[in-house]
Formats: C-alpha cells, structure tokens, sequence
C-alpha cells in the first residue's frame, strides 16, 4: 500500500489513498431543497395567549449513496434571525477565500 | 399561622417553585417540599388549600399572558373576592409576573413544540486543495452540522455541505422567509 502510494501518486490520488478532505465529507450530505412555511401558534392546552410564530423548515438532503431523506425543525424568531445571519456569514467568508 | 401565609418572602418563594413545576418541568419540587421550607408552621390541610390557589392563579395568568393593565384588573378582582388573596399578596404575584412572565411564556411556547427544534449550528469554511474532480481545487466550501431535537429527548447530528452556488440558493430562501416575517411583524 505504501510503495503503491509513492510509486503512482497521481493514480493512488483518486483511488487508493484518500485525502482526509474527501474522507471527511463522506460524512456530509448535499442539500436538495429547503421549503419553509411560516406559522403562528395561536393558542394551546397550557396557554390560550400563545400567539407565537415560527418558522417550520424541511431539508430535502441526499447523502454520499444518493438516498434522499427530509429533515425538519422548527425554529422561534429569534432562532430564525440567528440561523440566517450565521448563513450570511459563511457566504461573506465564502466570498473572502 | 395566618401570619405565615401573610409572608411576602415565603410568598415570592413558593411561586418560583410553583412555576418550576407548573411550568419548567422540575417534578421534584412537592407539596411537601414547599410546605417544610417555606411554611414549616402552617399544617398541611391548610396549606394545601393554599397552594392550589396560587398555583390556580399562576395558571390563568400565565394561560392568559397578561400584560400590566389584565394583571392590576384580574388581582384587584381577587382581592374583593370571597377567599380571595390580600393586597400584599396581589402585590408580590404582581411582582413575581414582572419579573418571571418571559421565561414562562418561553416555556410554555417550548412545551407546545412537538416538531425538532435547532438546538445548535456549527460551520467551517473549507478551501479543497485536492479533489478527484480537478475543477472543485480551490473552491471553498461550507460545511454546517446541525443538531435537531426535540426538547428532552436525544438529537440529531445533520453535516451539509454548500458550494458557493447552492449556499446563495438558500440565502435567497431564507431572505424571503425574512421578508415573510416582516410582513406579518410590521403590517402596513
């Protein structure tokens, strides 16, 4: 294995000896689509006064082996302001590298 | 005795651990656990009368989410009524409301999720330096985890992966559930 990795680098490169980048994302899934619904909780069992919105998120993701699950949460206002504003951010240092 | 349940501090005392079980999920503060540390005098037969009162009145504040003006209205109405509560009393409640409303509100708002929530987001930028495919060297990434959970309960870990493309995709997404908010927050 070792001799084999010296010996072809540019070969061993994309098959044999995987980079730790590429291992690393092996974990990582691609986003297909995100659909939100913005809703109000009017009222509950505990609370008749709950008048609280929230965004309600659904990721449509596809893992390394291509099987497509959807993954949802909910998030208050508050959540919701920070979860774009950390997105904001990544696409300002995106732009920076 | 009556002077015990006069108390403004046992008072102030027994609506935190009111609200700690009522609203905050802490099933260890007992009946009993409030009586020995806060009334230790007063028996329990006549405690117990006592406490389901204030935990009665905690309930339909909180269930109503008074603001100021309901909370003054509703208190002097119970000041007149039969076996209702003294001024000092209403005057500590009142207090209590003050200063603990957000955080019940927050709980109770928590407690009617049944959906996961977003409990934490973490992300890296990283710049590909080798790839198989020759085209994606030196295109940054972002790499987000996720964990999603419901309250209580084990979460979930979701790593997603953006190139530059997909993650303006989802900006502009998520502007326009800003925009959404916006509208209903502020309508014009």
């Amino acid at each position: 294995m070792a001799t084999g990795c010296q010996g072809f680098l540019g070969l061993t490169m994309e098959g044999l000896c995987q980079p730790p980048q590429e291992a690393k994302s092996e974990v990582t899934n691609q986003l297909l689509d995100l659909q939100w619904k913005m809703g109000m909780a009017v009222s509950s069992d505990s609370c008749r006064s709950l008048k609280s919105p929230y965004v309600a998120v659904t990721l449509k993701v596809a893992d390394q082996s291509g099987q497509i699950t959807n993954k949802s949460f909910e998030m208050t206002i508050p959540q919701f302001q920070y979860f774009f504003k950390q997105f904001k951010e990544m696409a300002a240092v995106m732009e920076t590298v | 005795m009556a002077g015990e349940l006069e108390s403004s501090k046992s008072l102030s005392g027994l609506l935190s651990g009111l609200a700690q079980s009522t609203f905050h999920g802490h099933p260890g503060i007992t009946e009993e656990l409030l009586r020995s540390q806060l009334y230790p005098e007063v028996p329990p037969e006549e405690f117990r009368p006592f406490l389901e009162k204030m935990r009665g009145l905690l309930k339909s504040i909180a269930s109503a989410d008074m603001d100021f003006n309901q909370l003054e209205a509703f208190l002097t109405a119970q000041t007149k009524k039969q076996g209702g509560i003294t001024a000092d009393q209403a005057a500590v409640i009142s207090k209590f409301w003050k200063n603990h409303k957000t955080k019940i509100k927050e709980s109770l708002i928590n407690q009617s999720r049944w959906e996961n929530s977003l409990k934490a987001m973490n992300w890296r930028v990283d710049l590909k330096s080798q790839s198989k495919h020759l085209d994606l060297i030196n295109a940054p990434v972002a790499i987000v985890e996720l964990e999603l959970g419901k309250s209580g309960q084990e979460s979930e870990c979701l790593c997603l992966e953006f190139d530059e493309v997909k993650l303006n995709q989802i900006l502009k997404k998520l502007t326009e559930v800003e925009n959404s908010i916006s509208t209903l927050t502020n309508p014009a």
